[in-house]
């Protein structure tokens, strides 16, 4: 008898001719792991979305969007939080690269961020109390002098960090641009209102009619707080410099769409009136101006298609669809009028050169078109008022001089938004000065706890090429069209043009997101796995476990990711990995483990027994 | 399942059929078949019984006898008493399966009319397509007869399914010399057959109410103990068979010796060691010689798995000659004939009074071995004895002087 006397220790005991339970949730094949047949690995790795990278606060879009997706509005509405102070206000004026990058437009149509933001943000402001809290206070103080975007954000993500922030506005309400550059009818005052309020209930305080260089002093900054952030905006507006624009019936955007906004205006205009320039303001005010009464506006540019304009494509879609006529290649050369203005002189231009810098070449010779008009309203840019800058910290583009971290020097003081983007290339948008506001706060947090700045050196993997994600899983769906005012009835009202999407809108809006290279918890993996390895570790946030030691490396999980988040990464790049010769059968769950536990322990056992 | 009650009769049948009223008799559950000659009149006469409601069974005709097997495997694991069969090259075809099946220890029974290899295509019975597969743990052995094979079917299926073994069976018949020739068969009373044989019943069958994983990889250091249980059923079941064959006798009253059948060994000095079908022949053959007055006698081995090895030791170690018949090949092997010498051999190697053993390549290809052939190894046996020393190991017997 071959067998007889044969004894099979207890760690290396196996069932009934192999035979094992059905493998359970928990444990997969507890008996039998199969790991070490693996060469890769399937790992979780997110990307970056096209959207969240191409936003200029780099919000977390792909995330509150598949929090909607869920329902869960609350936390999205945190998430969105965490990147952008006002989400109401950017979810009606942001200029949305997010929607131009995103990854659906190649596929369908974008997804509608802005409409699913202003669901997010005007549900925030319906709370009886902001989600946000500042931090515990750390005993520092920071000025921020300009309550627009930019000022906003940097005073909101210090006072969460625990900073005592003073924010010094020159204007009688606090807001900025926000408040003086962007009409009712695409943002209500009450809204904004909230959102400072907001800001406010963190215990920022806000001294309105405060200027710097008249009622603060340059030193009384340097003397009063531990730093402070310069987001002071461009408040003042360019001029063509044509013959009679100084004349009554001339008035100039951003004063024009400011004094409506501060409730200060005097402007009343007439039946005609014309509006110089091609940009974002330029638009506003031609629209502005139907609201003022107006009966004809058209608007002159230099550009010679709309396609040149540096204006948001569906805004100026919207204008036109309002009315607003458009001629192009011309310049205004004159203002024409006995005290008052009756008509332009224009002659053929060209516009050539990059966004805000603006060299135009105007043909001197050509005959000059008299254009007549009531009123004449120039929306060609802007530029900073910086008398009370030490001149050691002016650019030659009367902008404030930074280094990468937006501060001056080895000062206290930085500077964020308008003021430093103004020339660098960087669209002066609403979203970029927030994004600039925060990454300075961060900054000054760094600078006053003495830690050192460094360039952040993240190499982004930006998932931008579809062939990564696997799009069996996403039928064609159309965008959802956020509704608008009726073109005709809006030009006489300030009311919103663009309409709130309903609840279901937002969910059935955000349902489209790819969640582009992000696990948004589908289940697909733990579905398709064929071992089964793949545990639900936590639902809630879209993780799973994968049971490594029952992971072949097959790659179906990753083949069949929607998103593209799995990767295969090679053994060899773990220090654990499986296919080292040291490790080959490292397996730690399972039988190995008892047999790893037995083999560590044999050495010591021998000893005794040789004792 | 129910099978359409009988009683006790005699039939007369060949060993095909007596085959299939074995399974019908066992009340299996499920037939798969592909056909090859001559295990195709098991094939047929089971298709009939199926037909025509004699036995209430899935009966699967598969695409080859590698799917045959298969689907003998898939049934047995859900829990299904299963009859197989083959013949020849078809057996060969199988073979990726045989180990899986009594690994996974499944009692799968296959029926085996013994046919030769090719090439060419012969049709004689040559016993090398099943004992080919001798080592693969399946249990195994021979009938000499068609009621020898009707019993053996039914005491295969009563130790293999035991719980205490669980293997798969071979149960081997002669092409044509068993196959083929019809004899008188006592088949018994249904009740009886109920009485000796109980519900199949596997401990962990698949169920999709109670999940279990068959057949799963495993770790190289998982491999040994499954292969020491395997060989440990494999051995456990030498009791099993004593106990089975004697209750087989008390109900039947056919008792059997489980492991080889004497004939004729009293006082014998030189003995013929074979196995199946060329038997009978050989009965008459030595009843001739020892009227003559040669003292030669017969051991015929019923089961080869499990190897018999103590009992085989003892009873030819009474003689100073064994002749082993081999009816089969084993090209290149230790006496470049057949299976049986070494296995006899390897038996006799401690035995402190070993006999000569001779080797005859006799019945091969499926030729009957003539009474003139038993006469020709009787004197070459002889001559051994009487010089007390072999000359020649292996003989090919019809192609020497």
């Amino acid at each position: 008898m071959s067998t007889k006397g044969t004894h099979i220790p207890d760690w290396l005991k196996v069932p009934f001719a192999g035979i094992t339970p059905g493998p359970s949730q928990e444990k997969g094949q507890d008996l039998f792991p199969t790991g070490n047949w693996r060469s890769i690995r399937p790992v979780y790795r997110d990307k970056m979305p096209p959207c969240n990278n191409a936003c200029g606060t780099n919000e977390k879009i792909q995330g509150y969007l598949d929090l909607v997706k869920r329902g869960k509005y609350l936390d999205a509405y945190a998430l969105i939080k965490e990147d952008m102070p006002f989400p109401s206000v950017t979810g009606r004026v942001c200029y949305h690269p997010c929607e131009q990058a995103c990854n659906r437009g190649q596929y369908d149509e974008a997804i509608s961020i802005r409409a699913v933001e202003r669901f997010l943000g005007d549900l925030g402001l319906a709370l009886p109390r902001d989600v946000v809290q500042a931090g515990p206070p750390n005993g520092k103080k920071v000025a921020v002098v300009g309550s627009g975007p930019a000022g906003h954000s940097a005073a909101y993500q210090l006072a969460r960090m625990g900073y005592a922030v003073t924010i010094l506005e020159k204007s009688p309400r606090a807001g900025g641009l926000n408040r003086g550059g962007i009409p009712d009818w695409v943002l209500p005052q009450d809204v904004l209102d909230r959102e400072v309020d907001r800001l406010k209930e963190l215990g920022v305080t806000i001294k309105t009619n405060t200027e710097v260089g008249k009622d603060v002093s340059w030193d009384d900054l340097e003397r009063n707080y531990d730093a402070c952030v310069l987001a002071v905006g461009l408040t003042e507006p360019n001029k063509v410099k044509a013959d009679g624009e100084d004349k009554p019936g001339v008035v100039h955007g951003l004063p024009f769409l400011r004094d409506i906004g501060m409730g200060t205006s005097k402007v009343k205009v007439g039946a005609r009136v014309a509006v110089i320039g091609g940009g974002n303001t330029a638009i506003d005010c031609a629209r502005e101006a139907f609201r003022q009464g107006a009966l004809e506006v058209t608007m002159i540019t230099v550009e010679s298609n709309p396609q040149e304009m540096p204006a948001v494509p569906e805004d100026l879609h919207d204008m036109l669809e309002e009315g607003v006529e458009l001629l192009h290649g011309r310049a205004m050369t004159a203002v024409l009028g006995n005290g008052t203005v009756e008509a332009l002189e224009l002659r053929p231009a060209r516009f050539s050169g990059a966004i805000n810098a603006s060299p135009i070449t105007i043909d001197k010779n050509a005959p000059a078109q008299r254009f007549a008009v009531d009123n004449v309203i120039v929306a060609v840019g802007q530029h900073a008022s910086l008398d009370w800058l030490p001149a050691k910290f002016k650019t030659e583009r009367n902008t404030i001089k930074v280094d990468h971290f937006g501060r001056l020097g080895d000062s206290k003081f930085f500077a964020a938004g308008d003021i430093v983007q103004l020339g660098t290339g960087q669209p002066l948008m609403v979203v970029n000065a927030v994004g600039d506001g925060k990454r300075v706060a961060f900054n000054v947090d760094k600078v006053l706890r003495g830690e050192a700045l460094r360039p952040r050196m993240l190499a982004t993997d930006v998932i931008v090429d579809l062939n990564r994600m696997n799009m069996t899983y996403f039928p064609h769906f159309d965008r959802v069209k956020q509704d608008t005012l009726n073109p005709a009835s809006r030009r006489k009202t300030q009311d919103e043009v663009i309409l709130a999407f309903t609840e279901e809108q937002a969910v059935e809006e955000a349902n489209r997101c790819f969640s582009c290279g992000t696990c948004n918890a589908c289940d697909n993996c733990y579905l398709v796995c064929p071992e089964p390895c793949i545990i639900r570790y936590d639902r809630s946030n879209g993780l799973y476990k994968i049971l490594v030691d029952y992971c072949k490396g097959c790659r179906v999980c990753i083949e069949e990711c929607p998103t593209g988040c799995l990767e295969g990464v090679p053994e060899l790049d773990f220090d654990t990995g499986v296919v080292r010769m040291e490790t080959a059968f490292a397996i730690t769950q399972g039988l190995h483990g008892r047999q790893a536990d037995e083999l560590k322990a044999l050495p010591q056992r021998a000893a005794k027994e040789i004792d | 399942m129910a099978t359409a009650a009988a009683s006790r009769r005699t039939v007369r049948i060949n060993g095909c059929v007596a085959a299939a009223q074995a399974a019908k008799y066992a009340d299996v559950d499920v037939i798969t078949a592909y056909p090859i000659r001559p295990y195709t009149a098991t094939m047929m006469a089971l298709a009939q019984m199926v037909a025509n409601g004699e036995l209430d069974a899935e009966y699967i005709v598969a695409d080859s006898e590698h799917s045959q097997l298969s689907m003998a495997h898939g049934a047995s694991s859900s829990g299904a008493r299963v009859f197989t069969g083959s013949s020849g090259v078809g057996v060969q075809f199988a073979y990726e399966l045989y180990s899986p099946i009594s690994g996974s220890r499944m009692p799968v029974q296959m029926m085996i009319a013994d046919r030769t290899l090719d090439p060419p295509g012969d049709f004689g019975s040559e016993h090398t397509d099943a004992l080919s597969t001798r080592d693969m743990g399946w249990l195994m052995g021979w009938s000499c007869d068609a009621q020898e094979a009707f019993d053996n079917h039914l005491l295969a299926f009563r130790i293999g399914e035991d719980p205490r073994v669980l293997l798969p069976q071979m149960v081997c018949q002669d092409g044509f010399f068993v196959s083929h020739i019809t004899a008188d068969v006592d088949l018994p009373d249904t009740g009886q057959v109920k009485e000796f044989l109980p519900p199949y019943k596997h401990p962990y069958p698949l169920d999709p109410r109670h999940p279990v994983s068959h057949g799963p990889q495993i770790m190289p250091e998982q491999g040994p103990p499954l292969q020491l249980e395997r060989a440990r059923a494999m051995e456990g079941s030498v009791p099993v068979i004593e106990q089975a064959h004697n209750e087989f006798a008390q109900i039947f009253g056919r008792k059997y010796d489980p492991w080889l059948e004497e004939f004729m060994t009293d006082g014998a000095d030189v003995v013929f060691f074979l196995q199946g079908g060329h038997g009978v022949t050989a009965r008459y053959a030595i009843r001739h010689m020892r009227e003559r007055g040669a003292k030669v006698g017969m051991v015929r081995m019923k089961t080869i798995r499990p190897y018999p090895t103590d009992r085989i030791n003892e009873v030819l170690s009474r003689f100073k000659v064994v002749g082993v018949i081999e009816t089969n090949m084993s090209l290149g092997c230790v006496s470049s004939g057949g299976v049986l010498y070494s296995e006899v051999c390897g038996a006799l190697y401690e035995s402190a009074t070993r006999p000569l053993v001779l080797s005859f390549m006799a019945g091969m290809g499926g030729e009957a071995i003539v009474l003139k052939e038993f006469y020709w190894m009787t004197q070459k046996m002889l001559d051994v004895q009487k010089r007390g020393g072999i000359e020649k190991r292996t003989h090919w017997v019809g192609f020497e002087e």
